[in-house]
């Protein structure tokens, strides 16, 4: 129960930063340039898919981004609570809007409940990854993945391995492409793929680890 | 069960300690020394948040490792870092929440646990205040409310009386409140780089140096020393044996002597004594000589 009240004691954080911070006008914007891109031909897999990805990632720029954010993390684990349970909350913190984000998505451009499904455990595995991110490297961070996962995340390993003389580049590029949280991997949902939908939980907990292990990390 | 409330066994990490030390409930004791002595290693050892080499930290006789002892041991950091974006009450209420399971014993809310933390700290007309708008006082009465919330028996207090923004008000303010929770039976342990602001306040002194505790004691025993300062017409050729020449002519320690010998002295080398004073030494010399002397 007390694991359970940190939280959402955590999860709580998010409403002030969405109305007092660019949070909430950042996911607005994502939100209607996603629906302005889908009524110039962007499928509407791809555009709720986006939502919930990116989603996550501003939701952690906002949620654990600041310079503040870090060294305040700190001070909480001074009071009776767990990195997990911190880690846990502010989860639920970044992936809560992203949620929201694609529901409205979904509703407006009248994308599948598949498509929504597909978009919330998206939205849950890049959440965890951009909350392990931003938590070890900063705000910084989170604009590169957001790039990497607006841009690279879309495309298909094979479509950079299968290309004649791949090289170590895009060997490695195909790698990370394949084994980290992308959009290409996650849209097989739609069709039931068991082993998308493994990836995006294996990513969700992964992620959540790696920010506890962070959070609760005790330097000598 | 353990009497103290709080004990340091050994501690050591790089290149600082070992160090130990032992805390009454109700007592507070000063940490003094100049940058990079450890202080500030020594209180985040002691909250939890650094891991020593070797040694232990004991709240209450349980390890500061176990949740239970979070419940007792309050942190403030040099600096007050919390959550950007929210009022004082919303940081308050967001730790509250996190000692709310806890804390239902005693009947208390979240919301009556914030109510208690911004009286205890002043902070109560301040309450809807953003804390990024909030004046450098301010900041450090939400960083002892943060410290002491939830009724903590032993607050760890880093740099709470320093800083040059904070005026002369504001820390008899924020030194009132810390003696008054030590008055309840809270045990401080508190930071300073600079001496005089503990003066008033500690009841014991650690003088730290290169991450070692090179000297302790209770403050009246280390401010016992009494000075004799001489006024002189004009300045010496040369000092007498034991004084030391100053702005406004010479000065003394009396260990072992009297104020009529130390002036005989002075008489003896024919100097032209204008007037005296005996004064006792400030901890600021304390410290200092106690730097110069390790």
């Amino acid at each position: 129960m007390q694991f359970l009240r940190c939280v959402h004691a955590e999860f709580l954080l998010v409403l002030p930063r969405i109305v007092r911070t660019h949070l909430g006008f950042a996911l607005l914007s994502l939100g209607i340039s996603l629906v302005w891109l889908h009524a110039h031909g962007l499928d509407a897999l791809t555009v709720v898919l986006q939502a919930g990805a990116l989603g996550a990632i501003v939701g952690a720029a906002g949620v654990v981004g600041h310079e503040n954010d870090r060294p305040a993390l700190k001070i909480s684990l001074t009071h009776p609570t767990t990195p997990l349970a911190v880690a846990l909350g502010r989860w639920l913190a970044i992936v809560s809007p992203a949620v929201v984000l694609a529901l409205g998505c979904t509703a407006v451009i009248e994308a599948t409940p598949s498509a929504l499904m597909a978009s919330l455990l998206a939205a849950a595995a890049v959440g965890s990854c951009a909350l392990a991110i931003v938590l070890t490297l900063g705000k910084g961070a989170a604009t590169t993945l957001f790039l990497l996962m607006a841009v690279a995340g879309t495309v298909a390993p094979e479509r950079l391995v299968d290309l004649a003389r791949p090289g170590l580049l895009r060997l490695t590029a195909a790698s990370v492409l394949e084994l980290g949280p992308a959009l290409w991997h996650y849209r097989d949902i739609v069709t039931g793929d068991v082993g998308a939908v493994l990836h995006a939980l294996a990513w969700a907990g992964l992620g959540l680890l790696l920010a506890a292990a962070f959070i609760g990390r005790r330097r000598r | 069960m353990s009497d103290y409330a709080l004990t340091v066994s050994d501690v050591s990490g790089r290149e600082l300690g070992p160090l130990s030390l032992a805390l009454l409930p109700g007592e507070i004791a000063g940490v003094v020394g100049p940058a990079g002595a450890g202080k500030s290693w020594l209180l985040r050892v002691a909250a939890g948040l650094l891991r020593p080499s070797t040694g232990d930290v004991r709240v209450w006789g349980m390890s500061v490792a176990d949740p239970a002892a979070r419940l007792l041991i309050g942190y403030a950091s040099d600096h007050a870092v919390v959550p950007n974006a929210l009022t004082v009450a919303e940081v308050l209420l967001y730790y509250a929440r996190l000692h709310r399971a806890r804390s239902n014993g005693g009947g208390r809310t979240p919301r009556s646990l914030v109510r208690e933390a911004l009286e205890l700290a002043g902070l109560t007309a301040a309450a809807e205040l953003r804390v990024d708008t909030l004046g450098r006082a301010d900041l450090h009465r939400l960083n002892l409310a943060q410290a002491a919330l939830g009724g903590r028996r032993v607050l760890l207090l880093d740099e709470m009386l320093s800083g040059g923004a904070l005026d002369a008000f504001a820390r008899r303010d924020l030194r009132g409140r810390i003696a008054r929770l030590a008055a309840d039976g809270v045990a401080v342990l508190i930071t300073s780089r600079d001496p005089a602001t503990l003066e008033r306040l500690a009841a014991r002194v650690l003088v730290m140096r290169d991450g070692r505790v090179v000297r302790a004691g209770p403050l009246a025993t280390l401010l016992g020393e009494r000075i004799l300062e001489v006024i002189l017409d004009a300045p010496p050729p040369e000092p007498p044996p034991g004084f030391r020449v100053t702005a406004s002519g010479l000065e003394a320690s009396l260990n072992g002597r009297t104020v009529e010998a130390a002036l005989a002295l002075c008489r003896a080398h024919r100097l032209p004594v204008r007037a005296s004073r005996v004064r006792v030494k400030s901890l600021e010399e304390i410290v200092l000589e106690t730097h110069d002397t390790h």
